[in-house]
């Protein structure tokens, strides 16, 4: 059989940037990809995107020349994404920032609160429990992300580091700062108070670290393909019952249990802006769940059971 | 189109570009001999031609079952044209809102009165200043209660938006009205030090002039009333006036910094149940930040709807 011709025009200019002569026809794009970084080797694959319309959706890396709607010579389109970083690399300097910030407000390093509290100790046991409870978050998180996380796309753009950094790694800041302060009040209710949101923040932490394993264990096999959760026999799974995205739900559970032991409104305010961000993160998966899936279970709704 | 040729089973394809547009999807049919492609003109008119170019395809002739002439054509045309106006006009009887007058007359009333309560400020402030030779320095003091009704009443305007009264839209409408109020009830009210500052003579000149304009020309379109020369005072007098008035707010707040940090006013200090610590004048500092963007962003709007107002000729009036 015939072999196909493919040329690879700049999507805005239409230039012709390259072309690909004597190529299979169940040549992947990914394949494809790799001979046009040969060429260009600073545009490196994961920093290609290869369309068939120069306004429409990235083709994926997967997809086989010969199956897509071109003649025998293709015309594809180019545009440069910009420097990529992993997925991986991504969350782990995000999540290591905030451990360790935490612990310069902890330790009270000098230049935090002045020469005449530095070093010294808070004589509530509360804050010892809350730098026990931020940490735990944050190596769970890393651990979470070297072990079980499985990312669908591999890259995103290197300035997405810069703004989440920025976020992630300011909040901890500020948040460690009020809490460690020498001028701290522990809360209202007092041990009561502590005890409930220590309880709570255990519960949601075991029931985000479940969510994640069942969300990984759907795609044992290294495939990228995308397919509905079921709760399993971890009673803490049973959310799925109720909610697309119960790992939100825990998440967001977990950072209230936070604001409720330290009472401290900047973790309030963080607690509300990570509210607002995975409710439209769910929303966005809930509707690409119902869109692919005719049998998607009518109960369930984005992350609040029967509400949001 | 996949078709068994003389080279065996293949995907054949070509491109004709037509001299106008067509409908996308053509029917097909497929006999022993060949390919029959039906293909339908988008909008039914004359074409001095098939394709785009001067020579025609020797495959490509029209429907002759559904040949017009030129004049046929056009009469066509024409008794569809007809038959839209007679449509039109049927609708057009159909009674409308039934509050439509109800609501005219509390718009043009809240529009009047907010147009003589700033005539009050303006021509009071003038008088006091040019003629009476009275000083900045007690203009809170004699105007302040005529702006603080005012601008409470401008809150209406929010509701007016919100419900849908008027047709301009919210959000705007909600940055100037809380802005001012802010700078007016919070910045200056709030403090007695800033009440005797020179700049509050300006801030609420600024004001009042833009909306000598503003308020004449909405009771006027509510009536349903253009008076050129008022259109155009109140597409261009912001020009000058808007910026000045940002100006004369940014002063303001930059001298309120400076007592805010002082007194600590609005401001909540360690030890508290809440943990946190809330400068008064670090968020004023932000709040400037916000009100030059603002004035700009704003300024940019206001410049695209003057082009509308005032641009070509309209037949219908806004």
């Amino acid at each position: 059989f015939a072999s196909y011709q493919v040329e690879i025009l700049d999507w805005k200019t239409k230039k012709q940037l390259c072309f690909l002569d004597k190529v299979e026809p169940n040549a992947t794009i990914r394949e494809i990809r790799l001979m046009f970084h040969k060429l260009y080797p600073r545009w490196y694959p994961a920093r290609q995107s290869i369309k068939l319309d120069p306004k429409g959706k990235s083709l994926r890396d997967e997809e086989i020349l010969q199956h897509l709607p071109v003649g025998t010579t293709a015309t594809l389109y180019f545009k440069d994404l910009g420097p990529q970083i992993g997925w991986t690399t991504v969350f782990l300097i995000e999540y290591t920032g905030p451990l360790f910030i935490y612990f310069l407000f902890y330790f009270r390093m000098p230049f935090v609160y002045g020469l005449d509290e530095r070093f010294t100790s808070s004589p509530h046991p509360v804050v010892n429990l809350a730098c026990i409870c931020h940490s735990f978050h944050y190596i769970k998180r890393l651990i979470e992300t070297v072990f079980v996380h499985r990312f669908s796309h591999g890259t995103m753009p290197l300035r997405n580091i810069v703004k989440n950094c920025l976020y992630y790694w300011g909040f901890a800041a500020w948040l460690a700062y009020y809490i460690n302060h020498p001028l701290y009040t522990p809360p209202s209710y007092g041990k009561k108070q502590i005890n409930f949101a220590v309880i709570m923040f255990l519960l949601c932490e075991a029931g985000n670290f479940s969510i994640h394993v069942a969300l990984s264990d759907l795609r044992r096999n290294g495939s990228k393909t995308r397919k509905i959760p079921y709760p399993t026999k971890n009673p803490f799974t049973w959310l799925f019952f109720f909610v697309s995205c119960p790992n939100y739900t825990y998440e967001v559970g977990t950072w209230i249990s936070f604001t409720i032991m330290t009472q401290c409104a900047p973790v309030g305010l963080f607690t509300l802006l990570c509210f607002i961000q995975m409710t439209i993160w769910a929303k966005d998966k809930h509707c690409t769940y119902l869109r692919e899936f005719k049998d998607y279970p009518s109960l369930r709704m984005p992350i609040i059971p029967f509400l949001l | 189109a996949q078709g068994h040729g003389a080279k065996g089973d293949n995907i054949y394809e070509f491109q004709i570009e037509f001299l106008e547009p067509v409908e996308p999807k053509p029917v097909c049919r497929v006999t022993q001999r060949q390919l029959n492609i039906t293909v339908q003109k988008k909008e039914s008119n004359w074409w001095e031609r098939l394709t785009k170019q001067e020579k025609r395809p020797l495959f490509l002739a029209p429907d002759f079952d559904r040949w017009l002439d030129e004049s046929d054509a056009e009469m066509e045309l024409k008794e569809k044209e007809e038959e839209k106006i007679n449509k039109m006009k049927i609708e057009s009887r159909v009674p409308k809102d039934p509050f439509k007058h109800l609501k005219k007359g509390y718009l043009v009333m809240y529009n009047l009165v907010q147009f003589l309560g700033f005539s009050w400020i303006f021509v009071n402030m003038t008088v006091r200043l040019f003629i009476l030779g009275k000083s900045f320095y007690d203009t809170f003091h004699t105007i302040a209660d005529m702006m603080y009704f005012c601008q409470t009443l401008a809150f209406m305007e929010i509701m007016n938006s919100l419900i849908g009264l008027v047709k301009s839209p919210l959000i705007p409408a909600v940055v100037q009205v809380f802005g001012r109020n802010f700078i007016l009830f919070v910045v200056l009210g709030s403090l007695e030090e800033m009440q005797s500052k020179p700049v509050v003579f300006f801030i609420f000149y600024f004001w009042s002039i833009i909306e000598l304009f503003r308020y004449p020309y909405y009771m006027l379109s509510c009536i349903g009333i253009e008076w050129k020369p008022l259109t155009w005072l109140r597409y261009t007098t912001w020009i000058p006036l808007y910026p000045l008035g940002g100006l004369a707010e940014a002063v303001c707040i930059i001298q309120s910094i400076p007592i805010f940090s002082e007194t600590g006013k609005y401001s909540l200090g360690l030890p508290n149940p809440l943990n946190v610590t809330i400068q008064f004048s670090f968020l004023l500092q932000i709040y400037l930040i916000a009100l030059f963007l603002g004035v700009f962003v704003n300024f940019r709007h206001l410049y695209k709807q003057r082009k509308q107002h005032l641009g070509p000729k309209k037949r219908k009036m806004k």
